[in-house]
């Protein structure tokens, strides 16, 4: 059986979300957890897109010559799309500033080791 | 529309991006955020009530003429009555929050230029850039508008606490955040199933869809989505679990712009309070939850604070502690009982800044905030001494001052809603935070000065005692007339009320 779509991508998110949760809870190693974060980031973001998605849909760009009742009924939803876009730039920022932090934490105690530094 | 309502949002954009380029130019740096500063509260003063629509979309049934080309499966459907563009409410309460953490904002600005002899363009931007995020997340009526502003808002408090520079500061701050990206993603996963069951992100539109049966409102994927935003709603307003790390933070940054934070996170509590109530409010157990972590964080915040030693976590556990009054206003659900938890939550962000901006002046002068090193402040400041007395006497609620007023009338909702178990509690919990207070106060300034403790700054900025004048003005003035303020939130709580 083929699974739907849909579905498969929603299953994947979530598993991404669980990995990330993981990985941000239990590793000792910050940079692992930053990626344990992004995990999660990315999990809900796949999450989003899947919202949008329309079996047998098209891309939402109205092209000339397209009847506008059916462009309506056959278009994906655009706006998980944007939000996706937008939440994709917050987490890369927020990943930044918590590289940089990351950075001049290891400077100052030579370690990436959460339980040194953050006293875990 | 009104073009007023998103300068509220821009101007302090603009500011903190002019700030941070002026970086190192200290004169210019003081004129600019002073002046800038001073628009901040003036600007929802001078704006009129209305609704502000991105890009000028108004929903279909407003504008027709929009709609001429569109298929009837949208002109002909509720989709007519739906918002296209991200919109911004502008109401009465919003006014005075907007106000209010313009003014706190204002007199924080105020207070760290001139603290400061080389004042930071980096520090004045994370504070307008924070005070811009707060103000939309207060103004929009669109969830996920709200989640990136709220996430602005996040990276402004790890900014604040990173130019902050002090001790164990970027330890504290990364812990923010990797709590931050656990629980932010969880609130944007909410929004996302807000999103896929009623196919909207704005507020009114999600509530319209609930009420007019077009979702069906017992889905168990909407309760999903509100335990979700309410995990997002306790790590942005550092209610328990986050109560530790919330009042670390505030440890970990300069008065001033701890007195900033504190206002995000009582700001941030109100709107996802708020619109917790407006969506979920049909749940049953919504008003218990409220009410419950409402308690929990009374109970832990203000029996933590005893503890501390730290000056500033100790305000810090005490804000957390006047969070919990808030939250039962909120969740007793009555029209009276939301007035009174929106009126303690201006005066809790008025009065902590006070307590801030107050004891800060002693970590100015000594550059300690350790209650065990300090004494003798009095001999020194008697002025000042008298100034953070009073701010301790109004967040523990003795009349005439503001905090009183809230505190009376919270407890008067809670009998009223056949609670009075919650007033003896918070009854209880004012002395607790009275006692929490006296204590601090008598280490620092009424006890004789331990002869090890080195004065490293006389005289206390001018700026700093304005500013604490200002606050007690403010704290006087809310608690001598308390209609002045419950005026502006009456509209809301009544709106509320009207759908617990």
């Amino acid at each position: 059986m083929i699974i739907d779509t849909q579905i498969a991508s929603l299953f994947t998110a979530v598993a991404m979300i669980v990995i990330g949760i993981f990985a941000a809870a239990f590793l000792d190693n910050l940079i692992k957890k930053v990626i344990g974060l992004a995990f999660i980031g990315d999990g809900v973001n796949l999450f989003l897109i899947s919202m949008g998605y329309k079996a047998g849909g098209i891309v939402y760009i109205y092209l000339p010559g397209m009847a506008s009742e059916w462009f309506s009924q056959n278009a994906s939803y655009p706006l998980p799309f944007a939000m996706v876009l937008t939440s994709i730039v917050i987490g890369a920022s927020t990943m930044a500033v918590m590289l940089g932090i990351i950075i001049v934490l290891y400077k100052k105690h030579g370690s990436i080791k959460a339980s040194k530094i953050l006293g875990e | 529309m009104n073009p007023l309502i998103p300068l509220m949002v821009i101007v302090p954009i603009i500011c903190a991006l002019f700030l941070n380029l002026l970086h190192k130019k200290d004169r210019t740096i003081k004129i600019i955020a002073i002046i800038l500063a001073l628009i901040l509260p003036a600007l929802p003063i001078l704006a009129n009530y209305g609704l502000h629509y991105f890009g000028g979309y108004a929903p279909l049934i407003e504008n027709p003429s929009l709609g001429t080309d569109l298929p009837s499966l949208i002109t002909g459907t509720a989709l007519n009555t739906f918002h296209p563009a991200i919109t911004y409410s502008f109401q009465s309460a919003q006014k005075l929050f907007v106000f209010i953490l313009g003014l706190v904002g204002l007199l924080a600005v105020f207070t760290s230029l001139f603290e400061t002899r080389r004042p930071s363009g980096v520090y004045g931007y994370m504070m307008f850039m924070g005070i811009a995020a707060i103000t939309a997340v207060l103004l929009t009526d669109d969830i996920f508008n709200l989640y990136v502003f709220f996430e602005i808002a996040a990276l402004a408090t790890v900014g604040i606490v990173l130019v902050s520079n002090i001790k164990g500061n970027y330890e504290t701050a990364l812990k923010y955040m990797i709590l931050g990206g656990i629980a932010a993603p969880m609130l944007l996963l909410g929004v996302a199933l807000l999103l896929g069951v009623t196919g909207n992100v704005n507020i009114t539109d999600i509530i319209y869809s609930l009420k007019n049966g077009l979702v069906n409102p017992q889905s168990p994927v909407l309760l999903m989505a509100c335990g979700l935003i309410v995990f997002g709603w306790l790590y942005g307003s550092g209610l328990p679990p986050f109560h530790t790390i919330k009042s670390a933070v505030y440890s970990k940054a300069l008065p001033s712009g701890a007195a900033l934070i504190q206002a995000f996170s009582v700001f941030t509590f109100i709107a996802l309070g708020v619109i917790i109530l407006r969506i979920f409010s049909y749940l049953p157990f919504s008003q218990w939850v409220i009410l419950g972590v409402s308690l929990l964080a009374m109970i832990l915040g203000i029996t933590m604070a005893i503890l501390q030693t730290d000056l500033r976590r100790m305000i810090g556990f005490l804000a957390v502690g006047e969070l919990g009054y808030i939250g039962i206003g909120l969740g007793l659900g009555t029209v009276f009982g939301i007035t009174a938890g929106l009126f303690q939550a201006v005066n809790e962000v008025v009065i902590t800044a006070f307590l801030f901006i107050g004891f800060g002046t002693v970590l100015y002068q000594t550059g300690i905030s350790d209650t065990r090193k300090l004494g003798g402040m009095m001999v020194r400041n008697p002025k000042v001494a008298l100034l953070v007395l009073l701010a301790g006497f109004a967040m523990a609620g003795v009349p005439p001052l503001n905090a009183f007023q809230s505190k009376l009338m919270l407890i008067q909702a809670s009998i009223n809603a056949g609670l009075p178990e919650l007033g003896v509690i918070m009854i209880l919990l004012s002395i607790v935070t009275f006692m929490t207070f006296m204590k601090a106060f008598h280490a620092v300034f009424l006890r004789p000065k331990p002869a090890d403790l080195e004065i490293k700054n006389e005289n206390i900025p001018k700026a700093t005692i304005i500013a604490l004048l200002v606050f007690l003005v403010v704290c006087i003035v809310f608690g001598l007339f308390p209609q002045v303020v419950t005026s502006y939130l009456q509209p809301l709580a009544t709106n509320l009320g009207g759908v617990v």
